[in-house]
């Protein structure tokens, strides 16, 4: 049931041939879209790492120094949504959202690849559409100053700007693996299960 | 007819290959603008979801898990329990229920369970002539203590889509977990008893035993410390998970002296893909939750509930049911967030408590994954233990059972999950 993963599934070897495709610009700015998702992933997975540091010292404060921060809890959240959201894309790339492979997994392999490409353009519209909604709020917060009235009151923005941010990167990178059909490369867009 | 519409529609692409995220999401977002209501929502929603401080636990104690997984603390809890409980009868097969059970106070997922207490237990286990299928059985019903004992990622997600405390959905996992670990249990050593096959373990010696426990020692420590301060109110869940990220990384590299750089990488690295696809997935289901709510469907539903079915325990009949259809093909998380929405108005509606509903739901949910013929999480096994599909399904009739004599216990005595969380 598990789809193989590889870490770049837009393959750089010729399906019939196996050997090195001919890598043009257009080839180069697909691989350039990839890459650019990785290093997001990579951003993501250290940001996420880091809301521990932060809400460990944030307990550490409060019983040993009676001393609550004002920002860990906040600043956590903030590297949640973006973790999250900057992912997405690289999530995408490495075929790991969970998906049911029950069905597709039984059809002929045309039937598959068929099946792949209408799921990746539902994704790529869904993706755009919330990127631009998620901009609306992103700009109209950023034009009137917005802030979250919080303690630490920083602007809603930056906040909101993860959502036109990853959604983008996500439609790049689902049209990166849409165009990656074409290949031979794992029809599944997920995983069964984390 | 809205309702068989949306759920052809959304089945649909779901059994195509739409990542479940982005198929509730895409469906919410349709609903909205095919209702004439804002599409901003769908972002806003997305945006307050991730904005759930509670959901912080999710990355954290996945965080807690991986590193120590990745310092090879599996391997030393069965060790140490193995130490302990190997020479009863049916040793091993205690030995792997009990570390099970210990390994689920530190990992919040039941495949994660199964994967590393069965990698160790499963060569062992067949080496010393235990019948084969009930091995894989073993497994697959040990792994589904990975999400009833605390913490547990489908109960962090069910608290916070349903607003109700998951300090207490933990507590109530405390004592299913207890029953099924004792049915377990008894079931392994009866089946020791009459199979004469299995070749019994030496009595450890107290050295033997005191250095096996010395490794295991504090990842129990870390994992009494969660729930005890959870239950004390020291600290959120959330900081829970924190405190035990960090006190993870210290027992690997201070005590155990296993975790190497390397590996700590691969489990932030980990963590965050496994965060990523299950909090979209939430996100999505907020999207899809607001749109069914704003076309009033959960109500619809209650109403249709209220009058053609009659009665709780035909309401649970009937529910479980749809969770065992959905098992063939869903995971744990999408069937809880799929259904929860619409059913929990209808459950509360006849009387269930949330909290029971929430324990009632996820040991279901877990039952539905492990029914033969097809159930997602018989292929986790299949894969772990490198066998046939059918050998784990004969497996896992006899623990089937058991879970589900927990649930009709639990149905007839909901104390059993909600004493320790509100009598006690």
């Amino acid at each position: 049931m598990q789809v193989p993963r590889s870490s770049t599934p837009y393959r750089q070897n010729d399906a019939k041939t196996g050997g090195p495709l001919h890598v043009g610009p257009p080839d180069l700015m697909l691989a350039g879209i990839t890459q650019i998702s990785r290093w997001a992933g990579f951003l993501a997975a250290i940001l996420l790492a880091l809301t521990g540091g932060m809400l460990t010292y944030e307990v550490i404060a409060r019983y040993f120094f009676v001393r609550p921060t004002i920002w860990a809890a906040e600043l956590s959240q903030l590297c949640l949504i973006w973790g999250c959201l900057l992912a997405m894309a690289y999530v995408m790339s490495t075929r790991r959202h969970i998906t049911v492979n029950a069905v597709t997994s039984l059809l002929p392999q045309i039937a598959q690849k068929f099946c792949a490409g209408i799921s990746l353009i539902f994704v790529i519209v869904f993706s755009l559409i919330v990127a631009i909604w998620g901009w609306d709020i992103f700009f109209d917060s950023f034009e009137r100053g917005r802030t979250t009235g919080s303690l630490l009151n920083l602007p809603t923005w930056v906040a909101e700007l993860s959502v036109p941010v990853g959604f983008a990167l996500l439609a790049l990178q689902s049209l990166v693996e849409l165009i990656g059909l074409r290949r031979a490369a794992p029809y599944s867009l997920g995983s069964t299960h984390e | 007819m809205t309702i068989v519409l949306i759920l052809a529609v959304l089945f649909g692409l779901l059994l195509i290959g739409v990542p479940v995220a982005f198929a509730l999401g895409g469906i919410g977002l349709g609903m909205l603008i095919f209702g004439g209501f804002s599409p901003l929502m769908a972002p806003q929603a997305i945006l307050s979801t991730l904005d759930g401080f509670i959901l912080l636990a999710v990355p954290l104690f996945l965080l807690m898990s991986n590193v120590l997984l990745k310092g090879g603390v599996g391997r030393d809890l069965f060790a140490a329990v193995q130490a302990w409980v190997g020479h009863w009868p049916g040793g091993l097969a205690v030995a792997t229920i009990l570390s099970c059970g210990l390994f689920a106070a530190i990992s919040g997922s039941s495949v994660a369970t199964a994967a590393t207490i069965g990698t160790v237990a499963i060569p062992e286990m067949i080496s010393r002539g235990y019948d084969k299928r009930f091995v894989y059985g073993l497994l697959a019903a040990g792994g589904t203590l990975g999400i009833l004992i605390p913490p547990s990622i489908p109960m962090i997600v069910y608290g916070f889509v349903t607003e109700q405390s998951v300090i207490a959905l933990f507590l109530a996992g405390i004592g299913p977990g207890i029953v099924l670990i004792v049915l377990f249990v008894a079931f392994a050593m009866l089946h020791a008893r009459f199979s004469k096959a299995y070749e019994p373990m030496p009595k450890a010696g107290w050295s033997e035993r005191a250095a096996a426990s010395k490794r295991a020692l504090p990842s129990l420590a870390l994992a009494l410390l969660v729930i005890l301060g959870l239950y004390s109110g020291a600290f959120t869940p959330t900081e829970a998970a924190a405190i035990g990220f960090a006190a993870a990384i210290l027992i690997t590299t201070l005590w155990l002296r296993s975790l190497t750089w390397a590996a700590f990488w691969e489990a932030i690295k980990e963590s965050a893909v496994t965060t990523v696809a299950i909090l979209l997935i939430v996100a999505g289901a907020k999207v899809f939750g607001k749109a069914i709510a704003l076309y009033r469907i959960p109500q619809d539903i209650s109403a249709f509930i209220a009058q053609a079915i009659d009665g709780p325990l035909m309401f649970i009949i009937v529910v479980s049911l749809v969770l065992l259809l959905m098992g063939l093909v869903f995971e744990a998380l999408s069937m809880i967030l799929i259904m929860t929405p619409v059913l929990l108005p209808a459950a509360m509606g006849l009387g269930f408590d949330p909290i029971w509903f929430g324990i009632y739901m996820v040991i279901m949910v877990e039952v539905a994954l492990i029914t033969p013929p097809v159930g997602l999480n018989l292929y986790v096994i299949q894969s772990v233990a490198r066998t046939t599909l059918a050998n784990v399904a004969c497996g896992v009739w006899p623990f089937l059972l058991l879970m589900l004599a927990t649930v009709g216990l639990l149905y007839g005595m909901p104390d059993l999950a909600l004493y320790i969380p509100f009598k006690w």
